[in-house]
């Protein structure tokens, strides 16, 4: 089993491979061979339990760890990546760890998602119910970051007034969102502060999609894989959602999303399009470009019709 | 959702590659104004754009007098087809309809190495930003010009 993955950052182009392999008598998969690499040359490459430091890294080492040699043996269960220590915040890998750090691999679940935090990340978690977290946290790196926030909601929510996160205990905070009636709109009330758990599972999305587009700016370029990122909205949102998102990426970072959606899979096109089939739960689902695939008609249609298949 | 009581525009396709033009066109505008254009589903031709204009969104126009509508078609090389398709649209709502499409279908512009559907619908957007013809004036997409012109004085504002 590999896994590989090659990405671009600050014009350098880093690629990171894992093999796994699982000899006879084993219980658990170990490591048959592991590389990182940046601009083809090796950052450290591992074979097994040996683990061998790039150029680079042993100019670094000490002269006492240079006696002991520029490779090392670890437990071949486990992965090097996180162990090899990098030397600066300028160091490749410290580079190419924050990023994968940073990756958001998103499946919000709205209903779990409540506006308490008692600590800031830029790291949330898949269901996003550290939510109210990852706002602090992103205001505390880049408090310029509500503004893209600001913008994106009111955009959708023209009556939206401000998001506030207050102290409500030591240590915690609980956002509340605020609204207020337009000038010249008639309206019962003047202005509503809603609890933040209270807004509606959409809502609660397009406070997500709102962080991640502040979040794209203030510590990318992220790489952001969204599950089905539809789900929750009304219909006609749909297609301003998932451009939203494919608009804020054009500058830098990747955005991918699975989706089941006819709006959302109209918003891509065949060059972005991948398709995923499964033929039965004992064969390995394939993946194919669907400007490499014959449809015959509309996608959709042929998607309803069950008619897509790599 | 596009505020039906503001300025907005809609786009009507007629199939796959012209709403992945459309989509390319949309990701040319800038992020603070998507809200203001939507892509309908496609249709399956020229003759069922016309008829889901008649049937369902003339009314809406009717009703929401801030919209504007981009019929996206082909014109499969007829000479005749901007006014067949015109002689459909009421009086009163000519200044609010517009109808675009490739010469014959947008296949032959990617065909002509003009990019993917996306990239040829961000350049056209880029040419209604700086108020260029650097693709609209393709032999393949020329025939807009009038349409284009019309789209310039009415759309612009809103979108760009």
């Amino acid at each position: 089993m590999r896994f590989e993955i090659e990405v671009e950052l600050d014009g350098m182009t880093y690629e990171y491979g894992i093999a796994f392999e699982l000899p006879e008598r084993f219980k658990e998969l170990r490591v048959l061979e592991e590389k990182l690499a940046v601009n083809g040359k090796p950052i450290y490459t591992r074979e097994q339990a040996e683990v061998h430091l790039g150029a680079k890294q042993v100019q670094e080492l000490t002269a006492r760890e240079l006696m002991i040699g520029a490779h090392f043996r670890i437990d071949w269960h486990l992965v090097a990546l996180p162990i090899v220590q990098e030397q600066s915040q300028k160091d490749p890998l410290f580079v190419f760890k924050q990023w994968l750090a940073r990756m958001l691999i998103l499946r919000p679940i709205p209903q779990l998602i409540q506006g308490d935090s008692d600590h800031e990340t830029l790291q949330p978690n898949a269901q996003v119910t550290d939510f109210a977290a990852w706002f602090a946290g992103l205001l505390a790196l880049a408090p310029a970051a509500y503004s893209t926030i600001d913008d994106y909601l009111k955009r959708l929510m023209p009556d939206l007034k401000d998001i506030k996160n207050p102290v409500i205990g030591k240590d915690s905070r609980s956002l509340v969102v605020q609204f207020s009636a337009n000038q010249g709109s008639p309206s019962i009330l003047e202005s509503l502060t809603v609890p933040f758990e209270d807004l509606s599972d959409g809502e609660k999305c397009f406070m997500i999609c709102a962080l991640v587009l502040a979040a794209n700016d203030a510590y990318g370029p992220l790489f952001c894989f969204w599950d089905e990122p539809d789900n929750h909205l009304a219909l006609p949102e749909v297609g301003h959602f998932v451009l939203a998102l494919r608009k804020a990426f054009q500058r830098g970072g990747q955005f991918i999303a699975t989706s089941h959606n006819p709006e959302a899979i109209r918003r891509f096109s065949d060059e972005n399009t991948i398709v995923l089939h499964r033929r039965s739960h004992l064969e390995p689902t394939t993946a194919r470009r669907l400007d490499e695939m014959q449809i015959e008609g509309d996608l959709v249609g042929a998607l309803i019709r069950g008619d897509v298949e790599p | 959702m596009t505020n039906r009581y503001h300025p907005h525009v809609l786009v009507l396709p007629e199939d796959d590659a012209n709403s992945r033009l459309a989509n390319g066109f949309i990701l040319g505008l800038d992020q603070s104004v998507l809200a203001r254009i939507q892509v309908l589903p496609e249709v399956g031709g020229w003759r069922a754009v016309l008829d889901t204009f008649e049937v369902d969104l003339v009314a809406r126009m009717d009703r929401f007098t801030q919209g504007y509508l981009v019929l996206l078609i082909d014109f499969d090389g007829e000479d005749g087809r901007l006014d067949d398709v015109k002689r459909r649209i009421p009086e009163r709502l000519s200044d609010r309809v517009f109808i675009l499409g490739a010469w014959t279908e947008p296949e032959a512009l990617k065909r002509a190495g003009l990019g993917s559907y996306e990239t040829i619908g961000a350049a056209l957007a880029n040419d209604c930003r700086y108020g260029t013809d650097t693709s609209w004036s393709h032999a393949l997409l020329q025939h807009n010009a009038d349409e284009i012109h019309r789209l310039r004085q009415h759309v612009r504002p809103i979108l760009f």
